[in-house]
C-alpha cells in the first residue's frame, strides 16, 4: 500500500492525518503535483492511494475512508452524510476561498462572508457532542478539519463567534497525528504554499453559493 | 432528479416510498430523506446507502474492505464530478476516464454489482442517451458496461432503455 502525496496540495492534509491516526505501516511517497499516478484518469490527481491488489483510490475521502475500515472501524449515516457534505457543499466554497485569497489577492473579509455559513453549520453541530459524529474523532472529523485548516490556521479570527468550532478545532489540531500532517505539508510557511497548486487549477466555480451566504 | 432517483432505487430494493423534501444549495438541490428511526438524512449517496442498509442488502456497499472503499469512492465522484459535468469537453473527459477504468471490468467495484453501478448509472444516463452510435462506440467498454447495468433486474424502472448496437458499424477511428 502506497500513499502519494505533492507538496502545496491542500487535500494532503486529511489523508496524511487519516495515516498517522489510522494506517501507520503505509508507505508515503512524495510526488511532484503534475505527476500522473492513477493509470485510467488523464489528469494527474493527487493524492491517490495505490493498494496492494493494484487498484487505485484517487479521492482523497475515500483514502480517509479506507484507513479508518481497514483499522476496524465501521461507518454509519452520520459519518457518510458529513463526508458528502464535505465534498458536495463545503469543499467547492473552501477552493473558491483559497482562491481568491491566495491566487487573486482578494479582501479576506469579503471572501470569508462566503464561508461563513458552512462554519455555522459545523458549529451547530458540535454544541451537543465533542466530536461531529459522537464522543470520538471519527473519519468525519478529520476530513472537514483537512478542508478548513488552511482557512483558519491564518483567519483564526473567524472563529470569534464559533465557540463550539473553535473547541472543536484546537482539539483535532492538537491531536499529534494532525500536526505532523500539518507540519510537514505548510512546513511552517502558512497557505502561501497552496498557491501552485490553487494557480493550476481552473478558477472554482463556487461563486453563485456565495449570494445564498448572506 | 435525485429525488426521482432515490425513489427508483427503493422500487429495486423493495422498499416502501420514503418521505422525502429537497433543500437548496447553490444552483442544484440536495435530497433530504426524513428517517423513521431518527433525524433527517441528506445528501444523495448517505441516502442511497442508507436505503441499501434498510434492505439489509448490504453486500451492494461491497463486501471487502477495499470494496467499501472503491464503491464509496465512486458514490464521491457521481455527486462531485458527474453531476457537475459543465461543458462538452469535461463530458468528454469522464467518459474517456471511465472507459479506461472498465477496460477490464465488469462491474465498478469488485465482481458483483454495487451501489457505485447503480448510482453511476443513473448519472450518466442523460449524457448516454445522447451520444451517437459513433461516440457509443469510442466509449466501447463504459458501453457494454452501461448496457449490462441497464438490463440488471429492477435497475432501470422508468428510465428509457438506451439502444447499443452489437456489432461495430464505423471502422476503428484512429
Amino acid at each position: 500500500m502506497k500513499l502519494y502525496v505533492s507538496e502545496g496540495n491542500p487535500h494532503g492534509l486529511k489523508v496524511l492525518a487519516a495515516a498517522g491516526l489510522w494506517a501507520h505501516g503505509v508507505e508515503i511517497q512524495r510526488l511532484q503535483q503534475d505527476e500522473k499516478v492513477v493509470p485510467f484518469l488523464s489528469q494527474a490527481k493527487l493524492p491517490a492511494l495505490e493498494l496492494n491488489t493494484g487498484n487505485y483510490l484517487f479521492c482523497a475521502n475515500a483514502i480517509c475512508r479506507y484507513f479508518t475500515l481497514a483499522a476496524g472501524k465501521e461507518q454509519g449515516d452520520l459519518t457518510n452524510q458529513w463526508m458528502e457534505w464535505e465534498a458536495t457543499e463545503l469543499q467547492p466554497v473552501i477552493s473558491a476561498v483559497l482562491y481568491a485569497t491566495i491566487v487573486q489577492g482578494k479582501k479576506t473579509e469579503e471572501s470569508l462572508a462566503m464561508v461563513g455559513k458552512q462554519l455555522e453549520h459545523i458549529s451547530q453541530n458540535l454544541t451537543k457532542k465533542p466530536f461531529l459524529t459522537g464522543d470520538a474523532v471519527s473519519v468525519a472529523d478529520i476530513v472537514v478539519w483537512g478542508a478548513i485548516f488552511p482557512l483558519l490556521a491564518e483567519m483564526s479570527t473567524l472563529l470569534e463567534d464559533l465557540s463550539s468550532l473553535k473547541n472543536w478545532f484546537k482539539k483535532v489540531s492538537d491531536l499529534q497525528p494532525c500536526q505532523k500532517a500539518v507540519e510537514s505539508l505548510f512546513k511552517g510557511k502558512g497557505p502561501s504554499v497552496f498557491k501552485a497548486y490553487l494557480q493550476k487549477m481552473p478558477a472554482p466555480s463556487a461563486t453563485t453559493d456565495a449570494s445564498a451566504c448572506n | 432528479m435525485a429525488v426521482e432517483e432515490l425513489t427508483a432505487l427503493e422500487k429495486c430494493l423493495g422498499l416502501k416510498a420514503g418521505k422525502y423534501s429537497r433543500r437548496a444549495q447553490g444552483s442544484s438541490q440536495v435530497p433530504v430523506l426524513q428517517t423513521n428511526s431518527g433525524p433527517s438524512l441528506a445528501g444523495l449517496a448517505t441516502i442511497a446507502s442508507h436505503l441499501v442498509t434498510q434492505a439489509k442488502k448490504e453486500e451492494l456497499l461491497g463486501v471487502s474492505l477495499e470494496e467499501k472503499a472503491v464503491v464509496q469512492q465512486w458514490l464521491e465522484y457521481r455527486t462531485t464530478r458527474i453531476d457537475r459535468l459543465t461543458s462538452k469537453e469535461d463530458v468528454r473527459t469522464t467518459l474517456k476516464d471511465l472507459n479506461c477504468y472498465l477496460e477490464d471490468k465488469v462491474y465498478m467495484a469488485g465482481n458483483k454489482i454495487t451501489l457505485a453501478d447503480i448510482l453511476t448509472y443513473y448519472g450518466l444516463h442523460p449524457i448516454i442517451a445522447d451520444l451517437s452510435i459513433q461516440e457509443k462506440e469510442n466509449y466501447m467498454n463504459v458501453s457494454r458496461w452501461f448496457s449490462h447495468i441497464q438490463h440488471s433486474p429492477g435497475v432501470r424502472q422508468h428510465l428509457p432503455s438506451v439502444v447499443f448496437i452489437k456489432n461495430r458499424i464505423y471502422s476503428n477511428v484512429h
